[in-house]
């Protein structure tokens, strides 16, 4: 098994707050992790790390190693390109201020894609992938913005599609989306698997149970526990916080 | 859709405005021409040497404002707010731009009318650019802030360089209240100008020839337009506001 990304001893503070403790851990190709923990526990830090969007808040300190197919993110030189191998779903749905066709379109473009036909299809292919296309089909040109909460949540999802990432990283996606809708993104999550690597980070830990092959535990900055999907909701993963926090008997 | 129909507006407003300039200078020759003023020969030639001195401001001042968009530009986007040069320009801006345009009045009545054989052309720009350019690069300033971070992250996580994040969504959100701040300083540049030509007026003509004094119709048309441009100002603030 190939390993997409390695993060050994990753320290990030934010002032004076210390928000990751040092954590390791290998992330596999073409696996979707499951990240789970309470609220602060670091989850949204790390995804920063990852996609180097940490780098806009001030005042933050960073050590430790993170490396992507091998190679340390700190070190490569074209940032905006080590984002576009990337796609991040915040958890609430940030509408760029384009038109539904321009929001999908725009990391395509940004990437120098200017064939008109190539963009159609992957706004397409994105919109269907993000369960969102029959919905908006006949208005791709009305704003991204005037969409429901639940429907831009799924055009975030599109655009972190558009540029066919190699990593599809996922902040508590759901919290927006309606429990069908949540379930066909989920299916569609299920088949993206075999193209890239998914992070799914949840605070719903049976979408974890569901969709994960293995699931992180993280508490106060610290991984508690990284293992097969079964073995963490099993009745005996290895820390009993673990097993306190899955079973919902926590704090 | 806000955002497009705000920047429909206020190209509507900016258009709607230079037509009535021009169509104005069609129908009554240029604004400055006097009607009911008489002038002897040797003032005659110097208020025509004043509104020269006034036309030739109107490139000083396009070239500030464009200037100005771009420098606040620069401070906002490329410098990092932490270096210490952004800290020592911020503070000569906001130094310079919490002067009174009163007394950017006085200076242009000193090198405009008072002392007008000591003042050049330089002079006369460097009143005008230090009456524009503070306020513009501030209120440009302010409207980038006002772009919502989360805009500017997701666009940056897309893989969007800072360029194109700039020209794709900062500068089109922020375009109304780049406006708005556009027309409080040519407000207070018209009315500058129109003291000028008041204070010109009431020493070559008024003082001279002991007529009552009138006031003349260029300096109405400039109080006009001075409280047009901020009325569009405040309309378009109050627009951005509600979005
Ligand atoms: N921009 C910031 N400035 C200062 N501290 C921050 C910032 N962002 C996060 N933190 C702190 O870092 C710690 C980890 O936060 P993080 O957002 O990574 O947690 P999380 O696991 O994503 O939480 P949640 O489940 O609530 O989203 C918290 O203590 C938080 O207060
Ligand atoms: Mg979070």
């Amino acid at each position: 098994m190939q390993n997409k990304i390695e993060i050994s001893n990753l320290k990030v503070r934010y002032g004076d707050i210390q928000a990751l403790n040092g954590i390791s851990f290998d992330v596999h190709e073409n696996e979707i992790l499951g990240i789970i923990g309470p609220a602060q526990s670091g989850k949204t830090t790390l995804l920063k790390v990852i996609n180097r969007t940490l780098e806009f808040t001030q005042d933050t300190t960073l050590e430790g190693s993170v490396k992507l197919d091998g190679v340390e993110i700190n070190s490569i030189g074209d940032v905006h390109g080590l984002r576009r191998r990337i796609g991040m779903v915040l958890p609430l749905p940030v509408g760029l201020p384009l038109s539904i066709y321009d929001n999908v379109a725009f990391a395509p473009r940004t990437a120098g894609l200017r064939n008109k036909a190539k963009l159609d299809e992957i706004v397409e292919r994105c919109l269907q992938q993000a369960a969102l296309w029959d919905e908006v089909k006949d208005r791709l040109d009305s704003l991204g913005t005037k969409l429901s909460g639940g429907q831009q949540q799924r055009l975030t999802i599109a655009r972190a599609l558009s540029h066919q990432p190699e990593i599809l990283c996922l902040d508590e996606f759901s919290i927006a989306v309606d429990p069908i809708t949540t379930m066909r993104i989920e299916d569609v999550l299920k088949t993206l698997k075999n193209e890239m690597t998914i992070l799914l980070v949840t605070n719903l830990v049976q979408q974890a149970k569901r969709l994960a092959n293995r699931t992180a535990f993280m508490l106060n900055g610290d991984l508690i526990e990284i293992d097969e999907t079964d073995v963490i909701f099993s009745d005996n993963p290895s820390s009993q916080s673990t097993y306190d926090y899955v079973n919902g008997n926590f704090g | 859709m806000k955002r497009s129909v705000l920047i429909y507006q206020s190209i509507a407003l900016i258009t709607l405005a230079v037509a009535f300039i021009l169509f104005w200078s069609f129908s009554k020759g240029t604004p400055f021409v006097e009607s009911g003023l008489t002038f002897d020969e040797t003032a005659a030639d110097s208020y025509s040497v004043l509104q020269e001195n006034l036309y030739r401001m109107v490139p000083i001042l396009l070239g500030s404002i464009f200037f100005s968009i771009a420098i606040a530009f620069y401070l906002e986007e490329w410098l990092a707010e932490t270096s210490w040069i952004y800290g020592i320009i911020a503070q000569q801006i906001t130094i310079l731009a919490s002067i009174p345009s009163l007394l950017y009045g006085l200076l242009g009545l000193y090198f405009f009318v008072l002392q007008s054989e000591k003042g050049s052309f330089f002079t006369h720009a460097l009143t005008f650019v230090l009456l524009v350019m503070p306020i513009t690069i501030q209120s440009t300033q302010k409207a980038i802030r006002g772009v919502d971070i989360s805009v500017r992250e997701a666009a940056f996580a897309l893989g969007a360089n800072r360029w194109r994040v700039v020209v794709d969504h900062v500068f089109p959100n922020a375009f109304p209240t780049i406006v708005a701040g556009i027309c409080t300083a040519i407000s207070r540049v018209l009315a500058i100008t129109a003291l000028i030509i008041i204070v010109y007026i009431w020493k070559e003509h008024t003082l001279q020839s002991g007529d009552t004094f009138n006031i003349p119709s260029s300096v109405i048309v400039l109080l006009s337009f001075a409280l047009l441009s901020s009325v569009i100002s405040s309309f378009l603030e109050k627009k951005t506001n509600l979005t």
